[in-house]
């Protein structure tokens, strides 16, 4: 496999990409590119016809360089494929992926608190709201939180006759 | 008329109250748990009556098979509490549930016959793994549909005599249910109860309890509960909003969005045991797919839609109850778009029934156009 590199002029996305990343996982994934630098290359075909490698792989990886880094040059690898090949790519590369466990992220959200890390730290590096981490960070669990709950009053059905009933 | 008092206990204090009349008047008690907060509550509290009075009472639990596992857990730990005071009655038998993930499995069998090898777990050696009641009397509701979870409760109840059954129901949970069971006292002068068959009774001890009571009282006696009330916190959900619910049926999409965050293992085991599940996993929030939000771009209007989801409606031997039932019903966005959901989400039972009105927006149009 080689990477190569290539203005970033020369790449364009496809018309085809069904993945959507809303707005708080594009700011992580700024941070992340800052934070551990750009260490996959944008997956291309080359588009003979119009000179142009086009995103099989990678578009918001690529929005962020182009658009919120201002990057002139991109690390690109170019793939054979044909459209229906491209498309299938597509979708394995976005649909192939893991999702947290939530018993696993509050352990880890945890061990970033005994490792000295602020929650605004910690909201800020794993692209969390707060709220999040404050009730990732709570290990005593829902319960704790109505220890102090006074009981409700009790209440019964009664048949009342209607002219009974007075302004109380 | 009927009209809510309040009087001068608190609902802890009132709820022991209930619990030990019941036990003055009932031999034979038998507690409905689910695995939920509510009824885990509830038994602790039966429990504990039973044990002072040296009593032993049924703890029932109708197992659909596809649970959480955290449910299951929450099963053993209540079935265990007072084992000197507990009758486990654990059924683990066949029965249909509706699976509302899939178009070619609009059903699944639980425990069904001959697929032990992808059920979700075994049964439990001390389980009631077969009906305790002959198949003469057996009674089923509807036919069509076939042996379901409610038939399953109603011929277990009516195997018993002179039973009070209790049910952690609270009013602010479920107010409609909570109407229609306080109509008639089904005991004495008791309203929390309704009157079943053979002298039997379903009591509401629980009825005025609000959440955090019911948490509070898990807080202050140490008891264990589901960890997917933690989970569901911790992914943001709203007090209201937390309940454990089915894995499978029309209202549960949510909880099968969530299943791989919270018990990877299960979804796991689920994705072998039922077709359509990875679906409901993909689209289960996603307003398309599953709900009939926005109306696909190739089609003008509702109804198009909905001729074209009965034309391609893949199981041909429920196709006609939907045919016969929309043929009742009016022909408006406002209906075929409710149909629509119905269609998708393989509802033949009609349990998202649908509001048969004249469509609003066209009525609106109509009000305007006069005026202009």
């Amino acid at each position: 496999m080689n990477v190569i590199l290539v203005p970033i002029d020369q790449v364009m996305a496809n018309n085809y990409n069904p993945n959507n990343v809303p707005r708080n996982n594009m700011i992580l994934l700024e941070r992340s590119i800052l934070d551990n630098g750009f260490c996959f290359p944008i997956v291309t075909i080359y588009d003979e016809e119009i000179d142009k490698y086009i995103i099989v792989d990678g578009f918001h990886r690529y929005t962020i360089l182009k658009d919120w880094l201002q990057a002139k040059e991109i690390p690109i690898v170019v793939l054979k494929h044909d459209i229906k090949k491209r498309m299938a790519a597509t979708v394995q590369f976005n649909r192939a992926r893991g999702v947290h466990q939530v018993e696993l992220m509050s352990d880890l959200v945890q061990t970033l608190v005994e490792q000295g890390a602020t929650d605004e730290e910690i909201a800020q590096h794993l692209g969390m709201e707060l709220e999040e981490v404050y009730r990732l960070k709570q290990i005593t669990g829902i319960a704790e939180l109505f220890k102090n709950q006074p009981y409700s009053k009790s209440w019964i059905m009664m048949d009342v006759k209607e002219e009974d009933i007075h302004d109380e | 008329m009927l009209k809510q008092i309040y009087i001068d206990r608190d609902v802890l204090t009132a709820a022991r109250e209930r619990i030990s009349m019941i036990f003055d008047d009932f031999e034979n008690i038998i507690v409905s748990i689910s695995g939920g907060k509510d009824s885990t509550t509830l038994a602790h509290l039966a429990l504990t009556e039973a044990h002072k009075r040296n009593r032993r009472i049924g703890i029932f639990f109708l197992d659909e098979e596809v649970v959480y596992d955290s449910t299951i857990k929450q099963i053993e730990y209540v079935m265990s509490l007072y084992p000197e005071n507990t009758i486990p009655l654990w059924f683990q038998i066949e029965f249909h549930l509706t699976n509302a993930t899939s178009l070619t499995e609009g059903q699944l069998i639980c425990w069904e016959a001959g697929k032990h090898k992808i059920w979700m777990r075994p049964k439990k050696p001390f389980a009631i793994q077969h009906k305790p009641w002959s198949k003469e009397k057996e009674t089923i509701r509807d036919k069509n549909k076939g042996f379901g979870f409610y038939d399953a409760l109603e011929n277990f109840q009516n195997s018993k005599h002179n039973t009070a059954f209790l049910i952690g129901l609270r009013a602010t949970e479920s107010p409609n249910r909570w109407r229609a069971v306080s109509k008639n006292p089904g005991h004495k002068d008791w309203y929390w109860t309704t009157k079943l068959k053979n002298g039997n009774i379903a009591a509401y001890p629980l009825y005025d309890w609000n959440f955090h009571d019911v948490w509070r009282y898990i807080y202050d006696n140490k008891l264990r509960y589901s960890k997917i009330y933690d989970y569901m916190w911790r992914k943001g959900m709203s007090f209201q909003e937390i309940r454990v619910s089915s894995l499978i049926h029309e209202k549960s999409f949510k909880a099968l969005v969530e299943l791989p965050e919270f018990e990877p293992k299960t979804y796991d085991r689920l994705l072998r045991r039922i077709n359509g599940i990875s679906i409901g996993h993909i689209y289960g929030k996603d307003n398309k797919a599953m709900r009939a939000r926005k109306l696909p771009k190739n089609f003008k209007n509702w109804m198009e839609y909905r001729d074209f989801l009965l034309k391609t409606y893949p199981d041909e031997t429920k196709k006609w109850i939907f045919e016969k039932r929309f043929a009742k019903q009016l022909n408006n966005n406002y209906v075929a778009r409710q149909q629509c959901r119905q269609l998708i989400l393989n509802d033949y039972e009609n349990n998202l029934p649908i509001d048969n009105q004249p469509d609003p927006r066209e009525e609106k149009i109509k009000k305007w156009r006069e005026l202009l």
